[in-house]
C-alpha cells in the first residue's frame, strides 16, 4: 500500500481503533496512556469550562434579586424568553438568517475563489497573499473601516453607485433595517473568505491528479466537474468549514456590536448581543435570564451541529 | 513511559514558572488608591480629574492615586464582572440611572463622607434615595438647542426676543432650511441610545409639564394621550420635511458636531451643554472654528404647552465609593478633592460645563466668556426637569425608547401610531 | 499562437474577477493607509485623495501618545504562550480521543466538543470568579490560562478529525517495531498532522492575538493591556479625528502585515503540506 501524505482530505479507509488496553507486550497501569494524554486537557477543562457552564445552568433557573439574594424560579425564565420577548425571537430570526445564508456564501466562496487560484491565474501567490490579510484584522479595525466605507455621504459604496449613475440605490446602509443585517455579513464574509480559501487551496491540492486528468478525458465541462468529482472528493474539508463558520455565525458578537450595536430597531439583533445587553447593558445585576438565554442558544447550535455532521458526514466511503 | 512524564513535568514546570515570575506583580507596593474613569477622550476632564489625584498625593506623602481609564462600555463590563465578586475599584464613574449599583448593594452612602456643603442640593437630590445620598454628583448640564446666527440670518427668520420659537414658527424654519439646501438640524445616533430624541422629549416636556412628562416617564401616563400624540404628529411633519440630515441613523455623535459647525455645516444642533467639550477644543482636533457665530436658543413652545419654560437638567459624570473599599477614609477624600470651590472654578473654565458644585459664575472669564453668558441668560425663569429620559426609563422600556423615540422615528421608519403603540406596549404600565 | 490567445480571452472574465476580488480586499487597506498621514481638515476636504504632504509625526504624536509598546508585548507573551500550550495539549487529548478506544470516550469527546459552542458573555462571570479565587485575577497568566481553555474545544475538534483518519497501518507497524504510545504520538501523529496542526496554530493566533471581551474584563491596570485594547482605547480617545483614527489602525495592522508578509510562504506550505506544486 503506497504511503500517501494526508492533508485535511482524509483517505478512503476507515480506522479501526486499537484497543486502549492492548494485549500487552509490556505491562503498565490499563489506563495510563488515555489518562496521560488527556488529563492536562481534562483539568484545565474542569477547571476553567465546566464551572462555568454549570454555574450558567444554575443561574439560567434562578433570578438574582438586588443584595446578591438568589431565587429559585424553575423554567420560569425559559417561559417568559419562549413566551412573551419579542426581542429574542427576532434576534434569534436575525442569527439564523445570518447564519445559514452567511455558512453557504463562505464555505461557496472559499471554495470559488481556492479554484480561481488552482487554475492557475498570473501572480497567484500575489493574490493569496492579499485575499488572506482581511482575515488577520481585528474585528475592531474592520468594524471601524467598513463603518466607513458605509457611510452615506462619503462612503465607497455609495461613491462608485453615484458614479455608475446609479444614485437611485444610494442607502444609508447600516442604517437602513432593510439592509444592515446584509451589509455587517457582507464585511464578515469579506474577513472570512480568505481562510475558508485557504484551506479549500490545501484540499484542492492534495487531490490526485489523475482523477482530474480522467474527467478531462470524459470531456465534462467544468461545472459538471466541479460539482460530480471535485465537492465530492472534498467533502470532509467542506463538512469541516460549514461546522466551523456555521457555529462562528450562530455567535457572531463583536462585529455587530462595533458596526451597528443591533440597531437599527433590532434589525441586527443577535442573540449574543442581545445576551450581552441583558447581561452588562440593562440596569440590573440580574444573570438568570440571559443564562437561559445562552442556555437555550448553546442547545440549539449543538443540536445543529450534531445533526449537520451527521447528515453531511455518511456516503464517506470513495474508492479511488 | 518515562518520557512522557518528563515531558508533563516540564510543562508543569514552565507553568509555575511562569506563575513565579508573574507573581510579584500581584503584589503591591505601597498604599494605592485605584479609580476608574471613563471620558478619556476629553482632555479636560482627564486633566481635572488627574490634578485632585496628585493633590491628594500631596497631602499623603507615600499614596498613589492610580487612575485607570476606560470607554463607557467597557467601565461596565469591567465593572459589572467585578462588583459581584467583591472586586474593583475604590472610587469609580457612573451615572445616575444606574440605580442598580445601589440595589445591590454595591456602593456605600456618602452622607457623612462628603462634603455636602459645597454641592448644589438639587443635584444632591438626585443621587437620594431613600433617605440617603449615594454618588458624588460632578458633571450638570441642560439640554441646549444651539443653531448658527449667521445662517439664521441667511434664511431671514429673526429670533424672537425670548429666544423661542412657537410650533408653526420652527415647522416653517426647517421647511426654509431646506429649501435652501442646508440640513436643519445635525443630529445622528450611530453610536448613542438618546439625541434623536432630543426634539421629542423636549417638545413633549413642554407640553406636558414636568408633573405629567414625569409620569410619561415613569410609565404612569399612556402614549396615547392626545397632548402626547400631537407632539408625535408634530415631529413626525418635522421629520416629513427633511428636518434631519440623511445618514442621521449612522451618523456618530461627535461626528454630528463637526457636521454643524464645519462641514456641510447645519442650522441647528440640540445637544447637552456638554457640547463645549468637544467644540471648544482646537480646530485640528475637531473644535468648532475660531469665528464660528454659535448662538443658543430654547426649544420651541408647544400650542396648548403647559410649560414653555420648563428645561431639562441633568446630572451626568458622577462617582461612588465600592462597598468592598478598604480604604473608604481615603476614596472620600478624593471625592471631597475634585469637589472644592476651587475645582469647581477649574471645572467651569477648563471644561465649559456647568457643575454640581456650587461655583460664583458671575466671575468667570476666559476666551468663552461670551458663551457663558448667554448660556447663563437662557437659564433665566426657566423650570427645571431633573433627569434625561434615559436616566429614567429601564429594562424592555428604555431598549424600546432607544430603538423607537431615539432611532427609528426621527428616522423616518416608523408611522405616528406605530411608535406609539410601540412606546406604550413597552413602557406604560396599567 | 491563436490557442493562448483564445486561451487568453476565456480567461479574461476570470482575471476581471480576480483583479476586483483584489482590489475589494486590499484597496480599503491601502485608503487607510493613505488616510494615515493626512490630517482629519486634509480627509474630510477629499477623503479619496493621494496626500499631497506626509504627515509622517502622526505616527510618533500616535505612538508616544499610546503606550502601544506596553500593549504590544503583553499581546506577544499572551497570545504566543496561550498557542503554544493549547497546542500542546489539544494535540495530546486530540490524539488520545482518535485513537484509543476506552469506556466514556464518547462522552468525554460531546463534553469537549460542546465548549465550541458557549457563548463568551457569560462564561466571563463565572471565569472571573474563579480566577479571583486562585489569585490570577488581572494577571497575564490568569489571561493565558482563560485563552487556553477556550479554544481548547476548538482546537481539539479540527485536530481530533484530522488524527482520526491517519491509517491505522502505520500505528500498528510502529507498535511493532516496539515504539511507546508517547513515541507514536511524538513521531507519527503529530509530523503526519503536521498541516492541521499549522492551520490551529494560525487559526488560534489570529483568534487570541485580536481577542477583546475576556481581556477587557480581566486586565484592569493599564501596564497588562493588550493590544486590541489599546486599539479601543485610542480609538475611543479621538473620536472626532478620522486622520488620528486611521493612523491608530495603522499601527494596528502594520506588524500584524509584516509578520504574516514574512512567515506567509511557509503557513502556507505548511497548511498544505504534500502540495504537489
Amino acid at each position: 500500500m503506497p504511503y500517501r501524505h494526508p492533508t485535511m482530505t482524509p483517505p478512503a479507509r476507515s480506522p479501526e481503533l486499537p484497543d486502549a488496553h492492548p494485549a500487552p507486550r509490556r505491562k503498565r497501569l490499563a489506563l495510563s496512556p488515555v489518562v496521560v494524554f488527556l488529563a492536562p486537557a481534562l483539568v484545565i477543562y474542569f477547571g476553567f469550562i465546566v464551572y462555568p457552564v454549570l454555574r450558567t445552568f444554575y443561574n439560567s433557573v434562578h433570578v438574582i434579586q438586588p443584595r446578591n439574594v438568589v431565587q429559585f424560579v424553575g423554567l420560569a425564565n425559559f417561559t417568559a424568553l419562549l413566551e412573551t420577548d419579542p426581542v429574542f425571537w427576532k434576534a434569534v430570526g436575525n442569527t439564523a438568517v445570518f447564519a445559514v445564508i452567511g455558512t453557504i456564501a463562505d464555505v461557496v466562496g472559499g471554495l470559488l475563489l481556492a479554484l480561481c487560484l488552482y487554475v492557475k491565474v498570473p501572480l497567484a501567490r500575489v493574490w493569496r497573499v492579499v485575499w488572506f490579510t482581511p482575515v488577520l484584522m481585528s474585528y475592531v479595525v474592520v468594524g471601524i473601516i467598513w463603518v466607513w466605507i458605509y457611510d452615506y455621504d462619503w462612503g465607497v459604496v455609495n461613491l462608485v453607485l453615484r458614479w455608475l449613475g446609479l444614485g437611485a440605490l444610494e442607502h444609508s446602509w447600516l442604517g437602513d433595517p432593510q439592509t444592515a443585517l446584509w451589509a455587517v455579513l457582507v464585511t464578515h464574509l469579506w474577513k472570512w473568505l480568505g481562510f475558508n480559501m485557504i484551506i479549500c487551496l490545501a484540499a484542492l491540492y492534495a487531490l490526485p491528479t489523475e482523477v482530474l486528468g480522467a474527467a478531462e478525458l470524459d470531456n465534462c465541462g467544468w461545472i459538471a466537474k466541479l460539482v460530480y468529482v471535485i465537492v465530492p472528493m472534498l467533502r470532509p474539508t467542506l463538512v469541516n468549514l460549514l461546522v466551523l463558520s456555521f457555529i462562528g455565525k450562530m455567535m457572531i458578537f463583536d462585529l455587530v456590536w462595533i458596526m451597528t450595536g443591533g440597531g437599527p430597531l433590532w434589525s441586527t439583533e443577535t442573540v449574543s448581543t442581545y445576551v450581552y445587553k441583558r447581561a452588562f447593558d440593562w440596569n440590573t445585576f440580574d444573570l438568570g435570564y440571559p443564562s437561559a438565554v445562552a442556555v437555550l442558544w448553546s442547545v440549539i447550535i449543538l443540536v445543529f451541529v450534531l445533526l449537520m455532521t451527521r447528515l453531511l458526514s455518511q456516503r464517506d466511503k470513495l474508492e479511488f | 513511559m518515562l518520557k512522557a512524564v518528563v515531558n508533563r513535568c516540564s510543562l508543569v514546570g514552565a507553568l509555575m514558572v511562569a506563575l513565579v515570575a508573574v507573581a510579584p506583580l500581584l503584589a503591591h507596593a505601597g498604599e494605592v488608591l485605584t479609580v476608574w474613569s471613563h471620558e478619556a477622550d476629553e482632555p479636560a476632564k482627564v486633566a481635572f480629574r488627574e490634578l485632585a489625584a496628585r493633590n491628594l498625593e500631596k497631602q499623603h506623602p507615600g499614596l498613589q492615586v492610580k487612575i485607570t481609564w476606560y470607554e463607557k462600555g467597557g467601565l461596565y463590563t469591567a465593572l459589572k464582572t467585578a462588583l459581584p465578586a467583591g472586586q474593583g475599584p475604590d472610587v469609580f464613574y457612573l451615572e445616575p440611572d444606574q440605580t442598580e449599583y445601589i440595589t445591590n448593594g454595591y456602593i456605600i452612602p456618602l452622607d457623612t463622607l462628603v462634603d455636602w456643603s459645597k454641592i448644589y442640593d438639587w443635584a444632591r437630590k438626585v443621587w437620594t434615595i431613600d433617605g440617603k445620598t449615594w454618588g458624588l454628583p460632578q458633571e450638570a448640564y441642560t439640554d441646549e438647542l444651539y443653531y448658527n446666527k449667521d445662517l439664521l440670518k441667511k434664511l431671514g427668520v429673526a429670533l424672537p426676543p425670548n429666544a423661542q420659537f412657537t410650533q408653526a414658527q420652527f415647522l416653517d424654519l426647517v421647511k426654509k432650511a431646506r429649501a435652501a439646501n442646508i440640513t436643519p438640524i445635525a443630529q445622528g445616533v450611530g453610536d448613542r441610545p438618546y439625541p434623536g430624541a432630543y426634539v421629542l422629549a423636549e417638545a413633549l416636556l413642554r407640553k406636558l409639564g414636568t408633573d405629567d412628562y414625569g409620569k410619561l416617564l415613569h410609565g404612569q401616563l399612556s402614549y396615547d394621550d392626545p397632548r402626547v400624540v400631537a407632539v408625535f404628529t408634530w415631529v413626525k411633519q418635522l421629520v416629513d420635511a427633511g428636518a434631519y440630515p440623511k445618514n442621521f441613523m449612522t451618523l456618530k455623535l461627535g461626528e454630528s458636531h463637526y457636521y454643524f459647525y464645519q462641514k456641510p455645516g447645519a442650522l441647528m444642533l440640540p445637544m447637552g451643554s456638554w457640547y463645549t467639550g468637544r467644540a471648544f477644543v482646537p480646530v485640528d482636533k475637531g473644535g468648532q472654528p475660531q469665528d464660528f457665530p454659535l448662538g443658543i436658543m430654547q426649544f420651541p413652545a408647544m400650542d396648548q404647552g403647559a410649560c414653555p419654560e420648563c428645561k431639562t437638567l441633568a446630572v451626568g459624570a458622577s462617582f461612588a465609593i465600592n462597598a468592598a473599599s478598604k480604604q473608604k477614609q481615603l476614596a472620600a477624600e478624593y471625592l471631597n478633592m475634585m469637589s472644592t470651590p476651587d475645582m469647581g472654578k477649574r471645572w467651569i473654565e477648563t471644561v465649559y460645563l456647568q457643575s454640581a458644585v456650587k461655583t460664583d459664575v458671575g466671575a468667570f472669564s476666559g476666551p468663552y466668556a461670551s458663551y457663558f453668558q448667554e448660556l447663563m441668560a437662557r437659564q433665566q425663569g426657566a423650570k427645571y426637569f431633573i433627569g434625561m429620559p434615559i436616566d429614567i426609563l429601564k429594562g424592555q422600556c428604555k431598549d424600546t425608547f432607544t430603538q423607537v423615540m431615539n432611532s427609528a422615528f426621527p428616522g423616518g421608519l416608523l408611522p405616528v401610531d406605530k411608535a406609539v403603540s410601540m412606546m406604550n406596549q413597552a413602557c406604560y404600565k396599567k | 499562437m491563436t490557442e493562448s490567445w483564445l486561451s487568453y480571452v476565456r480567461r479574461a472574465p476570470l482575471l476581471l474577477f480576480v483583479i476586483l476580488y483584489t482590489i475589494a480586499t486590499g484597496g480599503p487597506f491601502l485608503w487607510v493607509a493613505l488616510m494615515s498621514v493626512r490630517t482629519t481638515p486634509e480627509i474630510f476636504a477629499n477623503p479619496y485623495a493621494i496626500p499631497l504632504r506626509l504627515h509622517w509625526d502622526k505616527f510618533a504624536d500616535a505612538w508616544t501618545s499610546s503606550n502601544y509598546g506596553t500593549y504590544f508585548w503583553n499581546s506577544t507573551i499572551v497570545v504566543v504562550t496561550a498557542v503554544a500550550l493549547v497546542t500542546v495539549i489539544g494535540a495530546m487529548a486530540a490524539h488520545c480521543l482518535a485513537r484509543y478506544r476506552f469506556r466514556g470516550r464518547r462522552l468525554v469527546r460531546l463534553m469537549i466538543l460542546s465548549g465550541m459552542v458557549l457563548p463568551p458573555q457569560l462564561l466571563i462571570l463565572s471565569l472571573f470568579q474563579i480566577l479571583l479565587d486562585y489569585r490570577l485575577y488581572n494577571t497575564l497568566t490568569g489571561l493565558i490560562v482563560v485563552y487556553v481553555a477556550t479554544q481548547l474545544a476548538m482546537t481539539v475538534y479540527i485536530l481530533e478529525g484530522f488524527f482520526a483518519q491517519i491509517p491505522q497501518d502505520l500505528f500498528d507497524a510502529a507498535r511493532m517495531d516496539g515504539y511507546s504510545d508517547f513515541e507514536i504520538f511524538w513521531r507519527i501523529t503529530l509530523p503526519i498532522g503536521l498541516a492541521a496542526l499549522f492551520t490551529t496554530i494560525v487559526l488560534n493566533f489570529i483568534i487570541l492575538w485580536n481577542e477583546f471581551l475576556y481581556a477587557v474584563v480581566l486586565l484592569t491596570e493599564d501596564t497588562r493591556r493588550t493590544l486590541p485594547l489599546g486599539i479601543m482605547h485610542f480609538m475611543g480617545g479621538h473620536q472626532l479625528d478620522v486622520g488620528m483614527i486611521a493612523t491608530g489602525l495603522m499601527i494596528a495592522i502594520v506588524p500584524v502585515i509584516l509578520i504574516y508578509a514574512f512567515f506567509s510562504e511557509t503557513m502556507i506550505k505548511g497548511m498544505t503540506a504534500g502540495a504537489v506544486r
